[in-house]
């Protein structure tokens, strides 16, 4: 589904990503380890399109789709959901807006008719109350004066709506208490571990893998995959630390 | 009149006026008269065109014409005779909806809300077409009166300037909201005054500017009598290389204790070549005074910008979201829902032929 060769990328000038490769099939999981710094949300970010994040060698294809030539929203209508380490803030414009806005956008790129309000509410009703999210905070600004752990499942929320072909997922754990990281990760398990879908899950912690079974546990050190193994690599990790296992 | 006679650029308080554009407008050519519906609202209907009551066209309903006293204002005196409304509390408040057509070169034309005490009215003014529309409009408001009044600016070229001036009686409710949605140039130019106690005033808006166009508000708000409120809200949107600026200036009397001030100026650049001027002022000689100001340019969130796009939103869809979100707050304030309806899908219209 995803295959990124010897990916190089700078921001202002500044090598971040040095020669990263990286294959993930359909209907896989693969988890992405590292230290602060090694460039995990940058791999997310150049995977988005954000602009300022500069490719300069290297190419990312997506189901068979040169994905660099796309722009950021035609990402997201092949199928491609970024889930944010820091969901962003956007006063004024509600949640309900902005996914109704999302999700019609998307099918509108696909040639697929528009959802009506109604239908929309409908299917945004159930996604927060799978997830648990009281769907008053449909209503509230994005993302505005919610807590850490508000934001990471309303990120989740947007996915479940959305129902991508694939997820990148950054440090979506981080902030969850016990019962919303178990909450996230059935939900995650829910939306993707699917024949069709694969996800990136960028974490630190082995407590989400205990939900989420990656079936490839990568480590990602000074802008490179430096080892690939299964799911007890990310045990050895916790164990051992980064210094021992990925030097 | 002449262009001439209107102070200079070198005066203060009309340093952001845009003079070259308001004389091109008063000397533009004769264009085809323009088209506009009115909205599907009850009440009075006046259709001017340049200045001229075209009464086919027209429902009067409370409306006469006449004298208004006059103003020795720059752009007030121009305009002597025009229209009236005077209500009283027994009076139906169905709202006035009054569309000016500009035909090229200039018109004037004067104008006087008169509430007596504790009458309501609500009054709808759209300017379309081409030239220089200049209006001077005296609002009386008496005791516990309240008049609503929303102005939209949709010429596509020329220019507006509108004077106005009110006294706002004891208790008394004036909330007004301007949209500068066209292409052409504008100067609103207020002086408020809440001369009862425990006056209300809202006067504010959204200027959106775009090409090489200026518009400007620059008003004035005084505070004689104690417990009064006034909110000027105003944002201002500038794209290319036009120029948006926004004056907004409160004084509150010695004696005016316990006024409660608020100003909230804010312009958004769309493109780093356009420009926004803000210029908040206080005087104030009361020392019991609640007055609080901001006055902030900034750009879209970049952040928010890709956030929306890394969901499918394309980037210009975006750019129209988050700026109808910055001048939301100010539209939101009228009352009316048909109004306001209209207000926001112009500025949407706009948004889409600016992005
Ligand atoms: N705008 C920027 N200008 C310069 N350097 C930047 C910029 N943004 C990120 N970096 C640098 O890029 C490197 C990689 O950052 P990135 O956010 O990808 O790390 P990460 O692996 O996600 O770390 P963490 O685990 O802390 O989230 C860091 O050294 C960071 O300081
Ligand atoms: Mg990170």
């Amino acid at each position: 589904m995803l295959k990124i060769e010897n990916l190089h990328a700078e921001i202002d000038g500044k090598p971040i990503l040095k020669g990263l490769s990286l294959t993930v099939n359909a209907g896989e999981i693969h988890a992405i380890m590292g230290p602060n710094g090694a460039g995990k949300s940058t791999l997310g970010y150049v995977l988005g399109g954000r602009p300022g994040y500069e490719v300069t060698e290297g190419s990312i294809t997506f189901d068979g789709q040169d994905l660099l030539e796309m722009e950021p929203h035609e990402r997201a209508a092949a199928g491609v959901f970024l889930g944010f380490q820091y969901p962003v803030e956007i006063p004024g414009v509600s949640n309900v807006q902005f996914l109704r806005e999302s999700l019609n956008a998307q099918r509108g790129q696909r040639d697929e008719k528009p959802l009506s309000g109604a239908e929309f509410l409908k299917l945004a009703r159930a996604e927060a109350a799978r997830l648990e999210m009281d769907a008053e905070m449909l209503k509230r600004p994005v993302n505005v004066g919610f807590s850490g752990g508000e934001k990471k499942r309303n990120e989740m929320v947007q996915m479940g709506i959305i129902s991508p072909k694939f997820a990148i997922l950054d440090e979506t754990d981080s902030g969850l208490d016990i019962d919303a990281l178990r909450i996230v990760g059935d939900g995650i398990n829910r939306i993707m571990r699917q024949p069709d879908k694969s996800v990136l899950l960028i974490t630190h912690y082995q407590r989400l893998l205990d939900y989420v079974k990656p079936d490839v546990v990568h480590v990602l050190a000074d802008g490179r995959i430096t080892r690939t193994g299964g799911p007890e690599l990310a045990q050895q990790l916790e164990r051992e630390g980064y210094a021992e296992v990925a030097a | 009149m002449s262009v001439l006679e209107l102070p200079s650029t070198r005066a203060e308080a009309w340093r952001w006026a845009d003079l070259g554009a308001l004389s091109a407008a008063a000397a533009m050519a004769p264009v085809v008269r323009t088209e506009h519906e009115f909205l599907d609202l009850p009440g009075a209907r006046l259709l001017f065109v340049d200045g001229v009551l075209d009464e086919a066209a027209s429902t009067l309903g409370a409306v006469t014409f006449g004298e208004v006293a006059g103003s020795d204002h720059a752009l007030g005196r121009h305009a002597r005779a025009g229209w009236s409304l005077r209500l009283d509390s027994r009076t139906a408040a169905d709202p006035v909806q009054i569309v000016h057509v500009a035909t090229g070169a200039e018109n004037h034309l004067a104008a006087e809300i008169v509430l007596a005490d504790d009458a309501v009215g609500e009054v709808v003014e759209t300017f379309v077409g081409a030239g220089w529309a200049n209006r001077y409009t005296r609002t009386t408001l008496g005791r516990g009166a309240r008049l609503m009044r929303s102005v939209r600016l949709l010429q596509p070229a020329g220019f507006v300037s509108l004077r106005e001036e009110a006294d706002i009686g004891e208790a008394a409710s004036l909330v007004t909201t301007f949209l500068g949605a066209g292409g052409q140039g504008s100067r609103i130019d207020a002086q408020l005054n809440l001369t009862g106690e425990g006056a209300f005033a809202e006067y504010g808006g959204a200027l959106l500017t775009s090409d090489t166009q200026a518009q400007e508000c620059a008003v004035r708000v005084n505070h004689a009598q104690p417990n009064g409120s006034s909110r000027q809200v105003w944002r201002a949107v500038a794209a290319y290389r036009s120029r948006a600026s926004l004056a907004a200036a409160v004084e509150v009397a010695r004696h005016a204790q316990k006024t409660d001030g608020e100003q909230s100026l804010r312009g958004l650049l769309l493109h780093r070549t356009a420009t926004v001027n803000l210029k908040p002022e206080l005087e104030i000689f009361a020392d019991d005074v609640k007055c609080a100001h901001g006055a902030t340019v900034g750009e879209l969130d970049q952040r928010a910008l890709f956030y929306m796009q890394s969901r499918g939103i394309p980037r210009s869809r975006a750019q129209a979201i988050l700026t109808h979100a910055f001048v939301a707050d100010v539209l939101e304030r009228i009352g009316n829902e048909t109004v306001r309806a209209a207000f926001e899908g112009d500025a949407d219209a706009w948004l889409d032929a600016a992005l």
